[in-house]
C-alpha cells in the first residue's frame, strides 16, 4: 500500500462513518421539548457551571432507565428533556445516585449541610466535601440541583416551600405545639398502632447500626438533635427527648421514618429501609432516647419468630 | 540513519515522567473514595478534578507519548531513511510537555468543558490539534523521503492513527465552539461517545498494534506470519471500530437504529481483534524464550493478551442484557483499566524498554527493576480487574433488585480499599520505571541485571 492509500483511504472511511453515525442523528434527532421541559434561570445556569467545574458528572448520572428503582425512578428519561443541555451531562458512573429528578427531593437547608460535608446528613457517604466552594457558590449549585427534573421538580419545590413555612412556625411555637403539629399530620390509624414486635437485645443492636448509618448526622449520637448537620438545618433535627409523655407511638415513629417530613430536612427512608429495619430503628429511638416504648403491645397473633 | 534519536528519547522521558504524575492523581482519587475527608476540602484535590487530570494525563501524558517514542524509533528504520526532522521532533516534545502542564493546571483550577475525555478547554484543544499535526508532518515526511518502497503495517497504523485522531479530536471537542466545546442535547452525547470511543480505537489501539507488529517479529527473529492478515486487520479495524461508539449510550434515548448498529458491530470487533492476535501469536509461536529474554517484548506480549481479554469483554458488554448489570458501575472502570493500562499501557512500556537499549547501544540500567515494574503493574491491573469486577457486580445486581446507591456503598467499601492499595503498587511501578529509564539514558552504572 502507498502512503496515499493509507491516509486518504482511512480519511474516506472516517468521513463515511461520521456522516452516518454523527451527522445523520444530528439532523434527525427531534429537538422538540418533552412535557417536563422548561428553561433554566440565570442562577441555575451559574450553578450548572459549578457542577461542571467540580466534576459532579463523574459520580452522578442524569439519565433514568426503565430498570431503575432508586432516586428519580419515577420518570424515565426522554430525549426532549435534554434539548437545552449544552453540554449534556448524562454521566457514565453512579458512584452516587442519579440526579435527573433531584429537584425538590430535599429542602435547600439539607443541601447546604450536605454540600459542606456530605457525612453530616449521610454518615456513610463518600461524596467529597464542598466546603471550599463557599456559601454563595453552594447556593447557586443548590439552585441548579433543585432545577433537575424541571417542571416536575418545580412542583416538588413548591411543596417543600409550603411545608417549610408551616414546620418552621410550629417549631418556633415551642416543643408542645411542635410535637402536636408533627403528629397531627400522621394519618390517624397510624397514630394508634403500637410497635407489634417486642424489644430484644438483637433488635436494639440492629437498630443502633441503622441509627448510626442513617440518622446520627442529624439527630446526634444521643438523640438530642445536635448532630453535625444541625447548624445548617432549620427547623433543626428533632430532639427526641421532647417526645416523652406526648403521645408517641410505634406507629407514629414508623410513619415518620418511612415518609419523612417534607419541608424539613427529615428525609423519607421508604426506599432505603425495609419494614423490619424501620420498626427496629424506631424502637431503638423509643427505648434509648425517648425512654417510652410500646414495642410488643401491638396485639394480633404473635409472629412465628417471637419468643 | 538517524543517529541521535532525540525525538524517540524525548517521548520516552515524557511518558515515563507523566506516568508518575498520572498514576499519582489516580491513586489520590482512589484514596478519596475510601477516605473522602482525608485531604480536607481543597478545590484542586477534590475527586471531580483529580479524575479528569488522571485520565487525561494517562491518555496524553503516559500512553500516547510512550507509543510515539517507539514509532519515532521504528519509522526511520522501517523506511531506511532519517527522521524528517529531529528539530521539529524536539520542538514537538517541548510543546507537548507545556501542553501537559497547561492541561493539569487548568483542570486543577476547574476549567473544564465537563465532557468525559473532552474536558480540556479550547486553548488546550488547539495545542493538542497542533501537536498531532506536527507529529503527522514529521512522520509522513519521513515516509515521503523513504528509501524502502514497501510500507510495513506499523507505518500504516501510525499514519492513520495520527491523522484520524487529529480529525476526531477536533470534531469531538467541537472545536468551532470555543466557549462550551459541545453540541446541545442528545446529539452532543452521540458525538462525545463517537469521539471518546475513538480515543481508544483510533489512537491507543493502532499505535499499540504498530509497536507489537514491529517488535514481536524482530525479537522472535521470524518474519510476520501473514501480510494478508495484517492488511485485513488494518482496514477492518478502521471500518468497524469507528462507528460503534453508541454502545456507551445503550440505555439513553438515542435512535434505536444507531444502537442496533453499535451492538451488532461491537460483536464484529472480534474480526479485527482476532486477525491481529492470530497474526502476532502465530508469529510468536514457539518463541517463548525470546519473548522472555527481552523485557520490552515481554511487556508487549502481555499487552496482546490483555487486548484479547478487553476486547472479548467489551463485545460482551455491548449486549443490552449484560449492560443491565454492568453499566454505570465499577465493572466499566475495570474494563477501562484492562484496556488502557493492561493493553495500551503495557504496549507503551514495552516499546520504550525495547527502543532505549537499541538507541543507547547499552543494556538497560537494570533488568531487575524493569521486571519488578512488570510484576507490580501486571499484578496491579489484574487485581484491579478482579476487585472492580466484583464491586461492579455487587452494585449492578443490587441496583437491579432495588437496593439504593447509598446502601451499596458500605458493601463495596472493602473493594475500594483493595483497589487503592493496588494503586500504590502501580504508582511505585511508575516511579521505578522513571528511575530505570533515567538511569538507562543518562548515567548508566551499577544497575542489577
Ligand atoms: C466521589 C463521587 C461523588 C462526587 C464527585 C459527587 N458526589 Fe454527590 N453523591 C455521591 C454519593 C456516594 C452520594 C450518596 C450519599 C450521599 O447522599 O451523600 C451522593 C449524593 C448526592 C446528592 C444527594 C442525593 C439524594 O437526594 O440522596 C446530591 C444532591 C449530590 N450528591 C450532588 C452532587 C453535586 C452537585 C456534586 C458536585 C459538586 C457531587 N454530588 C459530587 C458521590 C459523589
Ligand atoms: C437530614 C437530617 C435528618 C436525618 C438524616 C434524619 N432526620 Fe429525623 N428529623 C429531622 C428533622 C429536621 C425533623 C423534624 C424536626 C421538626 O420539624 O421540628 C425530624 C423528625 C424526625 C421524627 C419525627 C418525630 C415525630 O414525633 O414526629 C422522627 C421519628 C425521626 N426524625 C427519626 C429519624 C430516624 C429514625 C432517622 C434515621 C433513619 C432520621 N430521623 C434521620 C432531620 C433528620
Ligand atoms: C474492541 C472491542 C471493545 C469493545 C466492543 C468495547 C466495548 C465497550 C463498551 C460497550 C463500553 C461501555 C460500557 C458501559 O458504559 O456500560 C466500553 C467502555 C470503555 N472501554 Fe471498551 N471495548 C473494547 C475495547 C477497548 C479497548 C481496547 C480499550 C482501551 C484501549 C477500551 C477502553 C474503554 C474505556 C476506557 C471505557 C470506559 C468509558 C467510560 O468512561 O465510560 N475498550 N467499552
Amino acid at each position: 500500500m502507498t502512503p496515499r492509500i493509507v491516509v486518504i483511504g482511512s480519511l474516506l472511511i472516517l468521513a463515511a462513518v461520521v456522516l452516518v453515525v454523527v451527522a445523520l442523528p444530528f439532523y434527525t434527532v427531534s429537538d422538540a421539548p418533552s412535557e417536563i421541559y422548561r428553561q433554566r434561570t440565570d442562577e441555575e445556569l451559574a450553578g450548572k457551571q459549578i457542577y461542571i467545574a467540580n466534576g459532579c458528572v463523574y459520580c452522578h448520572s442524569q439519565s433514568i432507565r426503565t430498570i431503575d428503582w432508586g432516586l428519580g425512578a419515577e420518570r424515565i428519561a426522554q430525549s426532549g428533556d435534554y434539548i437545552d443541555d449544552h453540554p449534556i451531562l448524562l454521566g457514565s458512573a453512579r458512584t452516587g445516585p442519579d440526579l435527573s429528578q433531584e429537584g425538590g427531593e430535599h429542602p435547600d437547608d439539607w443541601h447546604m449541610a450536605h454540600f459542606k460535608n456530605p457525612r453530616t446528613t449521610r454518615p456513610n457517604s463518600i461524596m467529597p466535601p464542598f466546603l471550599f466552594l463557599g456559601e454563595e457558590n453552594i447556593k447557586k449549585l443548590t439552585a441548579y440541583v433543585q432545577s433537575l427534573g424541571m417542571i416536575m421538580a418545580d412542583k416538588r419545590i413548591a411543596r417543600q416551600r409550603k411545608w417549610k413555612e408551616l414546620s418552621t412556625a410550629a417549631f418556633e411555637a415551642g416543643p408542645e405545639v411542635n410535637v402536636k403539629w408533627l403528629h397531627s399530620h400522621v394519618p390517624e390509624p397510624w397514630q394508634k398502632i403500637a410497635n407489634p414486635y417486642p424489644t430484644t437485645p438483637g433488635a436494639l443492636a440492629r437498630g443502633h447500626k441503622i441509627y448510626q448509618d442513617f440518622c446520627m448526622g442529624c439527630h446526634g449520637p444521643v438523640g438530642d438533635g445536635m448532630g453535625p448537620a444541625q447548624p445548617d438545618l432549620y427547623p433543626p433535627p428533632l430532639n427526641f427527648t421532647i417526645l416523652k409523655d406526648r403521645g408517641i407511638s410505634g406507629g407514629i415513629l414508623y410513619y415518620q421514618i418511612m415518609n419523612g417530613i417534607t419541608g424539613t430536612a427529615m428525609p423519607y427512608f421508604k426506599k432505603e429501609l425495609e419494614s423490619e429495619k424501620i420498626w427496629e430503628v424506631g424502637d431503638y429511638v423509643a427505648v434509648y432516647f425517648i425512654n417510652e416504648s410500646d414495642a410488643g403491645q401491638g396485639g394480633g397473633i404473635d409472629a412465628a419468630f417471637e419468643n | 540513519m538517524s543517529e541521535n534519536n532525540k525525538t524517540a528519547l524525548g517521548f520516552c522521558l515524557t511518558s515515563s515522567f507523566w506516568m508518575v504524575v498520572a498514576t499519582l492523581a489516580g491513586l489520590l482519587a482512589a484514596t478519596k473514595l475510601v477516605a473522602p475527608d482525608l485531604m480536607g476540602s481543597i478545590s484542586w484535590l477534590t475527586f471531580g478534578r483529580l479524575r479528569p487530570i488522571h485520565i487525561n494525563l494517562v491518555l496524553f501524558g503516559f500512553v500516547t507519548p510512550g507509543l510515539l517514542s517507539a514509532a519515532f524509533y521504528y519509522f526511520p528504520r522501517l523506511l531506511k531513511t532519517d527522521l524528517f526532522s529531529e528539530k521539529l521532533g524536539v520542538i514537538t516534545i517541548v510543546l507537548w510537555n507545556i501542553f501537559l502542564v497547561f492541561a493539569t493546571v487548568t483542570l486543577g483550577l476547574g476549567q473544564t468543558q465537563g465532557r468525559e475525555y473532552a474536558e480540556m478547554i479550547w486553548p488546550v484543544d488547539i495545542m493538542v490539534a497542533v501537536l498531532f499535526i506536527m507529529v503527522f508532518v514529521n512522520l509522513t515526511m519521513t515516509v515521503a523521503n523513504r528509501k524502502e518502497s514497501l510500507l510495513y503495517v506499523s507505518i500504516w497504523y501510525v499514519c492513520a492513527g495520527i491523522v484520524l485522531t487529529a480529525v476526531t479530536y477536533a470534531l469531538g471537542n467541537v472545536i468551532w465552539q470555543p466557549d462550551t466545546g459541545a453540541l446541545k442535547g442528545i446529539p452532543d452525547a452521540i458525538l462525545l461517545w463517537f469521539y471518546g470511543h475513538n480515543v481508544f480505537g483510533l489512537l491507543l489501539t493502532p499505535l499499540s498494534l504498530g509497536v507489537a507488529y514491529y517488535v514481536i517479529p524482530r525479537s522472535c527473529k521470524t518474519p510476520l506470519y501473514s501480510h494478508t492478515l495484517s492488511l485485513l486487520g488494518f482496514w477492518s479495524l478502521l471500518v468497524v471500530y469507528t462507528h460503534i461508539g453508541t454502545h456507551h449510550l445503550l440505555q439513553v434515548p438515542v435512535p434505536t437504529w444507531l444502537k442496533v448498529i453499535s451492538i451488532v458491530d461491537s460483536m464484529g470487533m472480534v474480526i479485527p481483534v482476532m486477525i491481529f492476535l492470530i497474526n502476532i501469536w502465530y508469529t510468536a509461536k514457539g518463541k517463548f524464550a525470546e519473548i522472555h529474554g527481552d523485557i520490552g517484548t515481554k511487556f508487549i506480549f502481555v499487552g496482546t493478551i490483555m487486548y484479547f481479554f478487553v476486547s472479548i469483554q467489551g463485545s460482551m458488554m455491548a449486549l443490552p442484557q449484560v449492560q443491565r448489570i454492568t453499566h454505570f458501575n465499577n465493572w466499566v472502570v475495570g474494563h477501562a483499566h484492562i484496556g488502557v493500562l493492561g493493553f495500551a499501557g503495557m504496549m507503551a512500556l514495552g516499546g520504550m524498554y525495547y527502543v532505549v537499549p537499541h538507541i543507547t547501544g547499552r543494556p538497560l540500567f537494570s533488568r531487575l527493576l524493569a521486571d519488578l515494574q512488570y510484576w507490580l503493574i501486571l499484578i496491579g491491573v489484574i487485581g484491579f480487574t478482579v476487585v472492580l469486577t466484583i464491586a461492579g457486580l455487587i452494585q449492578g445486581n443490587g441496583w437491579l433488585n432495588g437496593e439504593t446507591v447509598y446502601r451499596i456503598l458500605a458493601e463495596i467499601h472493602v473493594y475500594n480499599v483493595i483497589r487503592a492499595s493496588l494503586g500504590v503498587m502501580i504508582f511505585f511501578g511508575a516511579v521505578i520505571g522513571l528511575y530505570n529509564i533515567l538511569r538507562s539514558i543518562f548515567v548508566r552504572s551499577g544497575g542489577v541485571q
